[in-house]
Parts: C-alpha cells; structure tokens; sequence
C-alpha cells in the first residue's frame, strides 16, 4: 500500500509517463525487498505474479484518475480566472466616468481573458474610425475599417472567423448598448490560445456585452453629471446676482459720494475732511477689487472651469505674499507668524492658497476689535502641513461653526459688510488641495481656523 | 530735458489719469491708443520709457514687446489685468522690464517709472559699483561680504550668486526662469522649487522679518523682485 501511495503523490504532481513509470517501479521494488528470495527480481511462487498484475493495474489506473483530476482542476481554475476577470471588469467598470478609460480597461481584461490582442474602437460623428481607439499602436490594417463600420453600422459581427473571403486579421464585435451600437471590439486571436473556439466565442459575447454596458452606463452618468452641474451653475449665478449686487453697490455709494464731495466743495473742505473722503474712496475701491476677486474665483470654482496649478512653495512665501495684499487693511495690528525652519513645503496652487489667508485675515481683521493680534503658525502633522489662524475676537456663538463655511454666511455677530464668499471659497480651495478646514474657539478666548495642506519634504542642496 | 513717455492704453479712462499724474511729475507724454500705432511712435519718438496695455484692441500686446525690442532698450513697463500670471511672465521674458496689476495705485506705477528710469540711466553710464547697501544689509562685491547690521553673515554659494544676480537687477521683476537660468544655468530652469527654497534661505539670513520681506519680494506666480531703495 506504501507504494501505491507513492504512485498518487508522483502522479499528481508530475506528467503521466512519469507516473507509469513509478508504477512499474513501485511493483519492482516490491519485488526485489519484499518477496521471497530476498534481494533478487527472481520470484519464487508464482502466486506472486498476479498480485504484481493487479499492483501494477491498481498503480496505472490511480494515476490515471489522479492525473485527470489534475486536468480538471486546471481547466477550472482557468475557467475561474476567466469568471474572475468578467467580474473584475464589470466591478471596476462600474467606478470609471471618462469613457475612454472604461474602454481602455475593457480591452485589458478581455484580452487577458481571451489569450488574444483587444482594441476597443469607439464611433466619432457616428462612424468608426480607427483614431478613436484604446490601443497606442494599430495591431490592424488601417484598410479594415471598412469592416469595422460595417459591423458598427449592422450590428453583426465581421471579419476573422466570420466571413474568411475578406480575409481580415481581426474580428469585429459590435458593441450594442440597449438603444445604439456604441463601438466596435477587435480580436485579433493568438494561435496559442488555451481556449477552444466554442468557449472563445462565449466569451467574445459575453464580453461585448459587458463593455456596452459599462460603456453606455459612463455615457449616462457623464450625461447626468453635465446636467447637475449646469443646474448648479444657474442656482450659482442666481444667488451670486442677488447677494452680490448689494454688495457692490455699497462700496460704490460711498466712493461716488465721497468723489462728488470733493470735486464739488473742493476748496471749502478742510484739509483734513478732504484727506478723509480720499482715503475712504481709497479703501473702499480696494475692498471692491478684493470682492471681485473672490467672486471671480468663486465662479470659476463653481462652473468647474478651473484647474489647480500646484507646485511645491515655502509656506513662509505665501503667507508673505498675503500680508504684502492686505498691508492697509492689516495696519495697526499685530501680526505674529510662527513657522518652524524645517517646515517641509507645502504642494498647492500659490495664487489659491494665497487666497485663503487673504480671506482669513479678512475675516479676522472683520470680527476682531481693531488692534487685537493675530496669529499664524504651522507645523508638521501626519504627514500634512497643519495650519492655523487665530484671532483675539469674540470667537463664534454657539451653533455657528456648521454654517460658516456655507455660501453667503454672515455672522450675526458685528456689523460685518461682505458677501460671505470668503470662508466658502476657503473651504473649496483646501478642499480641492485633498486637505480640510475646521474652525473652533480656543480656550483662551478668540476663534482658531486650521486647514490641512499637502506636503512635500525640503530639497536637498543643490551643487551649483 | 524731461524724460518722454509713450503711453499705449485704448481705455480713455486710465489714459486719463496716466496723463494727469505723468504731467504733474513733469514727464513728457506722448498717447498710442492701438499696438499698430505704439510700434510707429515707438520707433519714431524714441521714448526714454514705454507704458503698455496687454490688452489692446488690435494686436496682442505681447507682439509689440517683441517687435519694439528689436529696434529698442526703452525699459517697458506692462499695465495687465489680474490673474494672468503666463501673460506677464511671457512679457517679462520677451523683454518687458516690469509690469503693475489693473487695478493699481498711481503711487506704486510712479515708483516703478522712477526706478525703470533710473536703472536704464545708471545702465547707460556703465556704472560698476563695489559695494551696494540696503537697510541694514552690506554687501561688498569685490570681496563677496555680506553683513547685516555689522555682523557678517556667511552665505552659500548658491545664496550669494542668487543675492548678486537680484543686485544685478534691483528694482527689477526678474522671473523664476531668468533666475534659474542665470543662478543655476540653462539646464535648472524647471527646478523653481530649488529657487524658492534658496529665497527663503536667503530672507532668512537678511530681513528681519522673513515672512513680510522688506527688500526680497514676491512676485506671486511671476518671480522676485530686490527692492533697495524706497519706493516713495
């Protein structure tokens, strides 16, 4: 029985003849050390002989049976693979929006699949042409085209295997989504294929199949994304016009009055009432710009017309840059910045990001009493820059940290003029850095505003 | 005589009020109101300065900076609308000398005429100075030392060639590329993350306040620009 046993672990490891010849072996062997004489192949009763026929049978026909379990486990984990990789196609298919990329991917996994080259050709002014396609070489002759479009424009499979008079090198499968044909799938086989015809077939269909889907199914999500954001855009422009007029003409009352005054009484204004009216036309055409700023990016941001430009940047840099911006508005204050010299750099859009500590000052500069400090600090912090802006003012009212960062949120607190744009806009730019803001008030009294920010480490010493 | 300035804006408002504050400080003035026309008087009146709108109706101003520099020194500065960062460095790497925002404060374009004027005067004499100071910042060029408020402060090689080309050009917007090229040579001028690291450095080493630097300012997106001199 020992050696029976080894002719199983042979055979299912090792090719047939291997395991016939193990059988032959194993009956040799018990042969030679187990029957009587001893240690010679010579067999002295010749019962014998038939227990070594009915070994050697026994031998053959289990690795026989074992080395055709082996096939068939095989075959099925390649049928597994192959289930696996519908299923990978129709899971990750689901997650792709640009349909390009489901198309490109569609074709990775069925070429994996099929053991043969895929191109996925998608139609342009509903025809196919071989420049919209998922592969960076053409496997094809350009001259196929015309069978592409054929199937493209029936709906029937062409070429390869379908109709050898044309004498293709692919096989085109139309791509039919549930109301038009959305592409055409090309298979160019590999003659050391491991499927049989019969089974390659299925799978072309079934594949054809699940790429429509998963393209038509992109299509409408694009299509559905499209119209949510143009919706949101008309809300957008809606509510920007109403707040924003007030906003603007505020400002403008003030600078035309204070204008008019001085063209108009020029000479019988005192010098200090004078300098008075052209300071606050000064002020208030500066306030102006920055509202227009902020409404500028605001509309980019929301019409998605927009494009992050990142870069690595010493914080230091755009902090600075900032306060430069709000030199008037920051006179008389006390300002403290606290950067470790090893902070590493951050990695964002600097006219952004420099946007946000306009806003934050602002909005410091806006709720504080005049004269109270701010601070800013940064440091390191799992893996991120950790930011904050802290203020001396009377820090937010219960409740309201949930809606300040909303569109057009004005604090009750003060008698704070603007359009409420500043946290909003804020928020949208750390957001669209992967990093958050939060705000809260610290213990000491006075509100704290923190953002996150991506990093990238110091570079090293350049020889120059 | 008094310097000329040639003024290429077609909006008559801005005209309006360069030619008042230009005349008040005693400049002689001549108007262009489209690029076409800015190229003749340009190469006409020989202006000792050009004043120019990116934004013209006609041409794209960036056409007569490269046009007017073929025939022209004249420093040129560029009046452009906020937010386009490419446009002024485009302008500034085709030769324009500096540029100030729409909307801007008549103070600070006076500044930058008298500061254009000046250096292409002081370029004219050839001058070689061995030492220049700002605030309380030294540098002696013959002997490569640099002290701040009396104490030496020991900079890099790299630092002082990135300190030496900012002197070169004080009062002048130089871009991250000119800087990169002419710090670390041709082959550095995409590394701008090096030279922003090498301007915080060197902040570090001579502002007193690093954060709102006095002297090494910056140009956001654009580049820097070494103020040495007030610019009231």
């Amino acid at each position: 029985m020992v050696y029976l046993l080894g002719v199983v672990a042979v055979s299912s490891r090792s090719s047939r003849a291997t395991a016939v010849f193990t059988a032959l072996a194993s009956v040799a062997a018990f042969d030679f050390f187990c029957v009587p004489p001893y240690l010679t192949f010579a067999v002295e009763d010749s019962e014998y002989l038939i227990t070594f026929g009915a070994m050697l049978v026994v031998a053959l026909v289990i690795s026989a049976l074992t080395s055709r379990i082996l096939a068939q486990s095989k075959q099925a984990a390649a049928r597994e693979a192959r289930a696996q990789a519908l299923y990978q196609l129709s899971n990750r298919l689901a997650g792709e929006t640009q349909v390009f990329d489901t198309a490109r991917l569609a074709a990775t996994l069925a070429s994996e699949a099929l053991g043969a080259q895929v191109v996925i050709f998608l139609p342009e002014d509903d025809a196919i042409s071989f420049r919209r396609r998922t592969s960076d070489q053409l496997p094809i002759p350009i001259t196929e085209e015309t069978i592409a479009n054929w199937a493209f424009r029936n709906g029937r499979k062409a070429g390869r295997g379908v109709d050898d008079l044309l004498n293709a090198t692919a096989l085109y499968v139309p791509l039919r989504g549930s109301r038009k044909i959305l592409g055409v799938m090309a298979v160019i086989p590999n003659q050391a294929s491991p499927l049989d015809a019969q089974e390659r077939d299925i799978l072309i269909d079934l594949f054809a199949n699940h790429t429509a889907l998963a393209i038509e199914r992109t299509l409408s999500h694009n299509a559905a994304e499209a119209s949510r954001i143009q919706v949101k855009a008309e809300q957008m422009r809606s509510s920007l016009l109403s707040a924003v007029s007030h906003d603007l003409l505020t400002p403008l009352a003030s600078i035309t009055g204070a204008a008019s005054t001085v063209r108009e009484q020029g000479d019988r204004l005192s010098p200090e009432t004078r300098n008075e009216l052209l300071e606050s036309i000064s002020d208030e055409t500066e306030r102006l710009s920055r509202l227009v700023a902020n409404l500028l990016d605001m509309t980019r941001f929301e019409t998605g017309g927009f494009e992050l430009r990142r870069d690595a940047y010493p914080l230091e840099e755009i902090i600075g840059t900032s306060l430069h911006r709000l030199d008037n508005l920051l006179k008389g204050r006390e300002l403290t910045v606290d950067l470790p010299a090893t902070l590493p750099l951050v990695l964002g859009d600097e006219v952004l990001l420099g946007q946000v500590f306009v806003n934050l000052l602002e909005n410091a500069v806006k709720y504080t009493p005049p004269g109270s400090p701010i601070e800013i600090s940064a440091r390191e912090a799992d893996g991120m820059v950790e930011v904050q802006v802290c203020d001396h003012g009377p820090g937010f009212a219960p409740g309201e940290q949930e809606h300040l960062f909303e569109k057009f949120y004005r604090s009750r607190s003060g008698s704070a003029r603007g359009a409420g744009l500043g946290l909003a806009i804020s928020k949208a730019v750390v957001e669209a850095h992967g990093g958050r803001i939060e705000a809260f008030n610290r213990s000491g009294g006075g509100a704290v505003f923190r953002f996150y920010l991506p990093m990238q480490p110091l570079p090293v010493e350049q020889p120059a | 005589m008094k310097p000329l300035i040639l003024v290429i804006e077609d909006d008559p408002q801005i005209q309006r009020f360069l030619r008042a504050t230009l005349a008040a400080e005693e400049y002689r003035i001549h108007e262009s109101t489209t690029a076409e026309n800015g190229m003749v008087e340009a190469a006409a009146r020989q202006p000792d300065l050009i004043l120019l709108d990116l934004g013209l109706p006609d041409r794209d101003g960036l056409e007569v900076i490269r046009r007017v520099r073929e025939f022209s020194k004249a420093p040129i500065i560029v009046l452009s609308a906020r937010g386009r960062e490419s446009d002024k460095i485009t302008a500034l790497d085709l030769g324009a000398d500096d540029y100030v925002a729409k909307p801007f404060a008549i103070g600070e374009l006076m500044a930058r005429v008298r500061a254009a004027l000046r250096r292409s005067s002081a370029l004219a004499l050839d001058q070689a100075a061995s030492a220049v100071h700002f605030g309380n910042v030294e540098v002696d060029l013959e002997k490569r030392i640099v002290t701040v408020a009396g104490a030496e402060v020991h900079l890099t090689p790299n630092e002082y060639r990135l300190l030496q080309v900012l002197l070169k050009n004080a009062g002048k917007v130089m871009t991250q590329r000119q800087l990169l090229n002419e710090v670390w040579g041709p082959n550095q001028v995409e590394q701008a993350q090096y030279l922003r690291v090498y301007v915080a450095q060197l902040r570090r080493k001579l502002e007193k306040n690093p954060a709102r630097p006095r002297y090494l300012q910056t140009e956001p997106g654009v580049g820097y620009r070494l103020v040495i001199e007030s610019t009231e």
